[in-house]
């Protein structure tokens, strides 16, 4: 359990957030600079907020009304830093049992060992940080962690400096510690799938201050400002005016473009912010027949040009009659897996009719940042 | 062929040896001080430490000897308590050499306490180890060999120290009388067979201090 509520200034910046976690992995996501690793800091107590409280399992160890500023000794919270800050001059054993000064030597043992093999360690004891791999060094950090059976995790970007295959390995890794014990952990990335996949809350930071915090499937989905949207790749954002209100949709004018839309409390004529995720656009076949679905707003364009992924790609489509007169090349994001592409021959089928389902519309809000 | 007098050569080693023990144990926490400490006076007490190496050292003496003369507090407390004047003893020379030396000492951990990644002390306090048990684990150990090359430069200061301690300790032959002074002494008496001898191993002594620092120094930026 923690809580937090702090404010801190520094030259030019200015950090104000509220965070609240049960015993779960909370991924605060944004963009760099903006306050991410500092909240870590001072819930670790090695940065002082100017004022707040910080209480970690009901036990305040920041406070600044009553003058309570635990030293991180003290704090029983376990810190990964994201250059794993090992000790260079000691061994790996040693490393691990860093923080075990307080047991006897054969607990210290025993614990480093049962680590050892958890972590995949066997067969380095003896050496030395430097001679271990990227994602050696990452395991022997997060034993080193786990060894003092801290009450919290605080996680700094522990896997960017990581390559693909292994970040994976290892987030499968900590995916598992987690299930098998629970603890409160926060990571801090600015990955966005890193984030979803391993988190069940989402807190999205920008410029010192929280603009959303909340389970991952409504932070990714329904985002609560075009900035989010925007953070989480959400890359059809767009500002429309209400045209008329119906019993089960709205009508939406974006520019030229009219879009069925869910409903919401939005009256006529009120300028809204609304968003399509890119792979919630739908290529229809060649065969379908237009007939019933008007309110699965369909509409002819072309791919000019698109974006090949490996695994995926992603397309930038321009909508015939230049409806929503952009400025850019072309109107919407699509992205599809690589074999949905190969199998519709997008590469030489370039026009399509795609539409753009109301339910995978989402009104975010009265326009807005 | 007069045999010369090698006292001066022991004294000086002598004194110096203390002197680099007294910067160590005052030099160390002064320069961990500076480094990661966080408070008012610090660009004072940065101030205060490198005075030494900027001032005469004949002006350093006449501080001396206001605070461990006779008249002076600390000669006066010394008096007092022990019945011990410090003035024209071995140990004010000692004094003078460490007051001297102490500030290469203080730059040279400095610099070799800010090379070291602040990461690496915040994760030992995570892990609960108390800040003596950091500097004493991760912080010395990282920064052993730039705290060797500041400590074998201090040890050639102290050595070679003159004016300060010619005016706090004298020039008292068999007691005082450090290796500069005797060589100071004998040219001024027209000694110059004693004096060339003098000179040669103050010369001898203080490359090899040198190059050992040099040679410490390199292995430091390996």
């Amino acid at each position: 359990m923690l809580n937090v509520e702090i404010r801190k200034r520094l030259p030019g910046f200015s950090l104000d957030v509220s965070l609240s976690a049960g015993s779960e992995l909370v991924a605060i996501f944004g963009p760099s600079g903006s306050g991410k690793s500092l909240t870590l800091q001072c819930i670790a107590g090695l940065l002082k907020p100017d004022e707040g409280r910080i209480a970690i399992n009901g036990r305040p160890v920041f406070d600044s009304a009553q003058g309570i500023n635990l030293r991180p000794q003290e704090r029983k919270v376990g810190y990964l830093f994201q250059d794993y800050a090992l000790f260079p001059h000691l061994s790996v054993v040693d490393n691990i049992g860093y923080g075990l000064h307080t047991l006897s030597r054969g607990e210290r043992a025993e614990r480093v060992d049962k680590l050892l093999i958890s972590m995949r360690l066997e067969g380095l004891e003896r050496r030395r940080p430097g001679e271990l791999s990227g994602g050696q060094q990452q395991r022997v950090a997060l034993a080193r962690v786990l060894a003092t059976e801290p009450e919290m995790l605080l996680l700094d970007e522990p896997f960017s400096a990581l390559d693909s295959p292994i970040r994976g390995r290892l987030h499968a890794d900590l995916l598992e510690l987690l299930n098998r014990a629970p603890i409160t952990a926060i990571l801090v990335t600015h990955d966005l799938n890193e984030a979803y996949t391993l988190s069940q809350k989402m807190m999205v930071y920008d410029a010192g201050r929280v603009l959303q915090a909340g389970p991952r499937d409504a932070v990714l989905r329904r985002p609560a400002t075009r900035t989010v949207a925007r953070f989480t790749a959400t890359k059809n954002i767009f500002r429309g005016i209400v045209t008329s209100r119906q019993s089960g949709h709205l009508g939406v004018r974006v520019a030229g473009l009219e879009i069925q839309t869910p409903t919401g409390p939005y009256e006529e004529g009120e300028t809204i912010d609304l968003c399509i995720r890119p792979e919630e656009i739908m290529l229809i076949r060649p065969d379908r027949e237009a007939g019933t679905a008007v309110e699965e707003n369909w509409y002819h364009g072309e791919v000019v040009g698109e974006i090949a992924h490996g695994t995926s790609f992603t397309l930038q489509f321009k909508l015939d009659g230049n409806p929503l007169k952009s400025s850019r090349d072309f109107d919407l994001h699509i992205d599809l897996p690589a074999n949905v592409y190969y199998r519709l021959e997008i590469g030489t089928n370039k026009h399509w009719t795609v539409s753009l389902k109301k339910e995978s519309i989402y009104l975010i809000g009265p326009a807005g940042p | 062929m007069s045999s010369v007098d090698l006292f001066p050569l022991w004294l000086s080693l002598r004194v110096a040896a203390v002197a680099t023990l007294l910067d160590l144990l005052l030099g160390l926490p002064l320069a961990w001080l500076l480094t990661r400490g966080k408070f008012r006076g610090r660009d004072l007490l940065s101030a205060v430490v490198i005075l030494p190496m900027v001032l005469p050292p004949t002006v350093l003496g006449y501080y001396l000897l206001l605070g461990l003369g006779r008249q002076g507090p600390i000669g006066r407390l010394l008096e007092g308590t022990l019945g011990f004047t410090l003035v024209f003893t071995w140990q004010a020379a000692v004094i003078a050499s460490c007051v001297v030396s102490v500030p290469l000492l203080v730059r040279a951990a400095q610099a070799a306490f800010e090379g070291i990644n602040p990461n690496l002390e915040n994760a030992a306090r995570t892990l609960g180890r108390s800040e003596m048990s950091i500097f004493l684990t991760i912080t010395v150990p990282l920064a052993w060999r730039g705290i060797l090359a500041g400590t074998v430069l201090a040890f050639a200061r102290a050595f070679g120290e003159f004016g300060a301690t010619l005016m706090v300790a004298g020039n008292i032959p068999g007691n005082t009388q450090t290796l500069p002074i005797a060589i100071y002494d004998a040219v001024q008496a027209g000694n110059m067979d004693t004096a060339n001898l003098l000179v040669l191993i103050i010369t001898v002594t203080t490359v090899v201090a040198l190059v050992a620092m040099s040679r410490a120094a390199r292995a430091a930026r390996l």
